[in-house]
């Protein structure tokens, strides 16, 4: 055994008694008739399942959770694009909630939730039972607004799909475009503000461009956007000049005057300027909280607005809401946000439940993008809860003209959180 | 220049205590764990190196200079500055304890 000297020892010992101390739960609060506090997370997605995983991790099993969540496994959509773009396959962006179970000791129930009785603190299922909750974590994610580009529908989504969810929208994206004719056009619509994962469809463009440029060359990708402006606009489109020159074609509602008429049976994209033929094609709709939001009687309008503290609902105050489904600017609708949110949350409920330490809420956000091979760029931000909004503190973003080795280091970031992030979830 | 700050750490219940070279810091491993969550968002928490650094099983002098790094913007990465950027001399040393008394890789 090698000696330690006084300092390795002191940093050894407290170490060890203070992993101890750690390892004790603290109850007190709400379990007061014997039953243990229970916390109901409906969504299974970046806020979801963080907010179940740090309440069972952290609670050392003296919260008893239970996840809804309708699917068995869970395909993210973070890093679809980079399976559209063929820079990942579509099993390594799939994850199980074995481990939410094995490991925390979370009751993980396929189903959906149907409805919220608020006055009875409970949650009622698809298949009718229902399950009691001290505290309720909201995480449904979007749902579209399918009215929202005229002509656009459920059914249109089979041959126009929004692939917005991940899933096998996402698989009927990519089949399209392998088997988009030579030369070909794919038109994309994204859609307007506020919406999910704001550099996502940008992202996607320049995906779907990559893949062409190796297997269709000719082909040509033309973005009919809602918005005149995007994020990281600058960076995608000095991105798309240097590498898909001749293919991509950005075309802002200034110039086309907006979207007047999608037709899927012709694939015909009408606007002002002109009519649109495409061989393949990717439309997302305006969005909103999912329904579940509606029913629990927590979204204003087409999302939840939310205490910045806490995440807490401004209209039940035993009802969290997190991610997308939030009112929670000056965060953007992404996965990080959506992780950032849970831990903020998941402290808060702990704290309520068991009395244990509650800090002060920070938050923060990154979004990696991939504009070709090696060629990342990132946002970032972070944040602190103010008294009426989620305050930024500070904030980044990428530059043009980088060197080669930032930007292939940006990638690699990128793939090293999506392995931390996922793990984050999921582990 | 990157220098060793800490030199000893004594135990106080939950807290430590951590002598910086001219001034005492504290440090709070559970306020660390908490602090921490926002750090495994990308760093694995089981000390896995797979684009983004492991931060596990750090020596608490080389974490503390690290973060300081970043804070007087030494170091580049600009995500990392941004959150060094908000971190204050407790929060550093509370990670520093906490990350320390993680496992290095798994």
């Amino acid at each position: 055994m090698r000696n330690l000297n006084r300092r390795q020892f002191t940093t050894i010992l407290g170490s060890t008694v203070a992993a101890g101390a750690l390892a004790m739960p603290n109850i007190t609060g709400a379990a007061s008739h014997g039953a243990k506090p229970k916390v109901v997370v409906i969504g299974g997605g970046a806020g979801g399942a963080t907010a179940a995983r740090y309440i069972a991790k952290d609670s050392n099993g003296a919260i008893e959770v239970t996840l809804i969540e309708p699917t068995k496994r869970y395909y993210t959509c973070f890093f679809s694009n980079l399976y559209l773009g063929g820079f990942r396959d579509y099993e390594s962006i799939g994850h199980s909630y074995d481990n939410l179970a094995n490991n925390h000791g979370i009751n993980v129930v396929h189903d959906w939730a149907a409805s919220v009785d608020n006055a009875n603190k409970k949650v009622i299922l698809a298949s009718g039972a229902a399950i009691s909750y001290d505290k309720l974590v909201i995480s449904p994610g979007i749902d579209m607004k399918y009215d929202s580009v005229p002509g656009y529908s459920v059914e249109a989504q089979t041959k126009m799909p929004h692939g917005w969810k991940s899933g096998t929208q996402v698989q009927v994206i990519k089949h399209n475009i392998v088997n988009m004719r030579e030369g070909g056009t794919f038109v994309m619509v994204p859609p307007p503000n506020p919406f999910r994962c704001p550099p996502g469809p940008y992202e996607r463009t320049s995906m779907i461009a990559h893949y062409l440029t190796q297997h269709n060359p000719t082909a040509k990708v033309i973005v009919l956007d809602t918005k005149p402006k995007f994020s990281k606009q600058g960076l995608f489109m000095d991105g798309w000049q240097r590498h898909y020159p001749d293919m991509v074609e950005w075309i802002s509602p200034e110039v086309h005057g907006g979207i007047k008429n999608v037709n899927p049976d012709t694939m015909e994209i009408e606007t002002d300027l002109d009519t649109f033929k495409a061989d393949a094609a990717c439309v997302i709709p305006a969005q909103k909280a999912g329904a579940i939001a509606m029913q629990a009687g927590v979204a204003d309008g087409d999302w939840a607005p939310v205490m910045p503290a806490t995440m807490a609902s401004k209209a039940d105050p035993n009802i969290y809401v997190l991610g997308d489904a939030s009112v929670a600017k000056s965060m953007p609708k992404s996965g990080f946000s959506a992780n950032s949110q849970a831990k903020v949350a998941a402290n808060a409920i702990r704290g309520e439940l068991t009395g244990s330490r509650v800090f002060d809420a920070r938050f923060a956000n990154t979004c990696w993008s991939l504009i070709s091979a090696n060629d990342g760029i990132k946002v970032g931000a972070s944040y602190k809860a103010g008294s009426e909004k989620i305050d930024v503190v500070d904030k980044f973003i990428s530059k043009n003209g980088e060197d080669a080795a930032t930007r292939k280091a940006t990638y690699e970031e990128s793939e090293g959180w999506y392995a931390g992030m996922t793990a984050d979830m999921f582990s | 220049m990157i220098k060793a700050t800490a030199l000893a750490i004594l135990i106080t219940g939950l807290s430590a205590v951590v002598f910086a070279k001219d001034t005492i810091i504290k440090g709070d491993i559970e306020y660390g764990k908490h602090l921490a969550a926002e750090c495994v968002t990308c760093h694995s928490a089981l000390g896995k190196n797979k684009g983004i650094p492991p931060v596990t099983g750090w020596n608490i002098d080389t974490f503390i200079s690290v973060i300081n790094a970043y804070r007087s913007k030494e170091l580049k990465n600009p995500a990392m500055r941004l959150i060094a950027g908000r971190l204050d001399e407790e929060q550093i040393a509370s990670l520093a304890l906490y990350f320390a008394s993680q496992p290095k890789s798994e």
